[in-house]
């Protein structure tokens, strides 16, 4: 080959090959763009079956399991905020992810996120995300942090507060749980109205805390379930009182003369119930006692 | 004991980093650069996690392809460059060269594993994780890796010396991906209460390379302790196992007509 045929090849390619990619790279995006609105229509994931994944991993199923994790964030992420999307997918990916790690906390803990928010934010599937954060409690018994997420499921999504409180005291048992998995166990039950669950967590707490601050809170709470009880019972005999005489009673002094009680009832500090011009219970104003279980839940600092 | 295989396996090792397999490393210190700066921005929660993974995974495989395409080509090379006749007309034995070559590539993998391993602790340095006492899982499962690329090279040379090197490669990866999935042919016999077929399995099951059991990926990711029982009877497996293929290896290689 002569010099002037090796410097013309030469100059070919320098002026060719960057032209040729730049040609590449646009087409490249026209075909990206037809891929990608056929992949937002179509939502499919090749392989559905966890088990069958697993298999075809050959021992990388770790690594696989954050890349289906990464996967699942960035489906939620693209599709986050389009009301007419209902991510048939972020389950499955879930799945997939947490089958290949079952370890893989962080998946279970943002995946019920994502499943359980409404629709537009999230896929608006409280049922899934309550599948999902069973999985990882049967693969991880030990996390309490689990509990805590299933717990809010059923309290907050689900409003099943039995339930929930139920989670809570489970979770609370574990090792290295924060005394608020207690504290959200009585306190659900209260919201709840199982005020007899609610009472017999905090008393155990009360009675085998040794921390001045922690029995503080317990006997307050305790104090507050009584008002709360009162109150209900109270209630009862008000509808009475009405039904009878017409007319709310002004107070419970009133209800005594009238017979329909024994004595004044006076809550655990010895003030009396007031009535209210709506015809229910209430604290006495000048009472300590704090009642409403609608109040945040003060958590006491622990000495150590 | 002669220095002979000793002699075989430096100079295999030599030949190795001349031939620039080494490389490899700057693939994988781009690997863990991006992985260490990316992955927080693609994913939730999961840096450290993806570094141990991406970076244990990433020894593995990178350990797998050296120890197929470079064992296969271990003994073949020596026969179609004519050199292995200069070197058996020397006072050396044809297993004493197994060995050596066997042990060459071994040092060729723990030198670029070694690298690796420090590529990887630096990458999880960046992403601001101080060193804890979990950590010893890691390299805990660095070491399965190493033991099951010693295994892996075994059967590739076993395999050289008697094939040409593309069905080296396809019989070393055949049995390699075969032996990942050991325990389901257990199970898949079990499945079929037949006492025959089951009687196949258990043999099939307990006669493959079992590469089921160096898998601690998932633990070191998790800073999980890994049982000592499970790092020695695995050890012992792999040596085992070994110097099984290595003897009859040796066996096929001495019988061998190289006219």
């Amino acid at each position: 080959m002569s010099g002037t045929s090796r410097a013309w090849t030469l100059r070919v390619a320098l002026v060719g090959v960057p032209l040729m990619f730049i040609a590449l790279a646009a087409l490249q995006r026209r075909l990206d763009s037809q891929a990608l609105s056929e992949a937002m229509q179509n939502e499919d994931l090749v392989l559905r079956s966890p088990s069958l994944v697993k298999k075809l991993s050959l021992g990388y199923d770790a690594l696989l399991a954050d890349i289906y994790w990464t996967r699942a964030v960035q489906y939620y992420g693209q599709r986050i905020g389009d009301a007419h999307t209902k991510f048939d997918s972020l389950g499955p990916l879930l799945d997939i992810a947490t089958t290949l790690d079952p370890k893989l906390i962080v998946a279970y803990r943002f995946g019920a996120i994502f499943l359980s928010e409404p629709r537009a934010v999230g896929a608006g599937r409280a049922d899934l995300a309550v599948n999902l954060v069973q999985k990882g409690i049967e693969a991880n018994p030990d996390q309490w942090i689990l509990n805590y997420d299933l717990g809010f499921l059923y309290y907050w999504r689900l409003k099943d507060y039995p339930k929930a409180a139920q989670v809570y005291a489970e979770g609370g048992k574990k090792p290295h749980a924060p005394l608020v998995m207690t504290l959200m166990a009585a306190r659900v039950a209260q919201k709840g109205n199982d005020l007899e669950t609610s009472r017999m967590i905090f008393l155990q707490l009360y009675e085998s805390s040794r921390d001045k601050n922690v029995r503080k809170m317990a006997m307050r709470e305790l104090r507050a379930l009584k008002a709360q009880e009162d109150e209900m019972h109270l209630d009862e005999i008000i509808q009475d009182y009405t039904r009878r005489f017409g007319h709310y009673p002004v107070s419970t002094k009133e209800m005594v003369q009238a017979g329909m009680l024994p004595f004044e009832p006076v809550d655990s500090i010895g003030f009396p119930y007031v009535i209210g011009p709506d015809g229910k219970s209430h604290l006495n104003p000048d009472s300590p006692v704090e009642p409403d279980a609608e109040k945040p839940l003060q958590i006491p600092q622990i000495n150590p | 004991m002669s220095a002979m295989p000793g002699i075989v396996a430096i100079n295999t090792f030599r030949e190795a980093v001349r031939d620039r397999v080494l490389y490899n490393l700057i693939f994988f210190a781009l690997l863990m650069i991006g992985a260490a700066v990316f992955v927080g921005q693609i994913s939730i929660g999961i840096e450290r996690l993806v570094i141990v993974n991406l970076g244990v995974s990433a020894i593995s495989l990178i350990g797998l392809v050296m120890a197929i395409f470079i064992g296969v080509g271990l003994v073949y090379k020596e026969i179609e460059k004519r050199t292995l006749y200069s070197l058996l007309a020397k006072p050396i034995r044809r297993w004493q060269f197994l060995v050596g070559k066997y042990a060459g590539l071994l040092l060729t993998l723990l030198v670029n594993t070694a690298l690796m391993t420090v590529g990887l602790a630096g990458a999880l340095y960046y992403v601001g994780r101080p060193f804890v006492r979990a950590d010893v899982s890691i390299l805990i499962a660095i070491y399965f890796i190493l033991l099951e690329l010693a295994l892996v090279t075994a059967l590739a040379l076993f395999f050289s010396c008697f094939s040409s090197p593309m069905l080296s490669t396809l019989f070393t990866l055949g049995i390699y991906i075969t032996g990942t999935f050991a325990n389901d042919i257990r199970s898949f016999g079990d499945f079929t209460k037949n006492r025959a077929i089951q009687a196949m399995t258990r043999v099939i099951y307990y006669m493959l390379p079992n590469f089921h059991n160096f898998n601690a990926i998932a633990m070191a990711g998790h800073g999980e302790a890994v049982p000592f029982a499970l790092v020695l009877q695995n050890t012992l497996y792999t040596g085992l196992y070994a110097a099984l293929l290595l003897v009859a290896a040796s066996a096929i290689f001495s019988h061998r007509n190289l006219k």
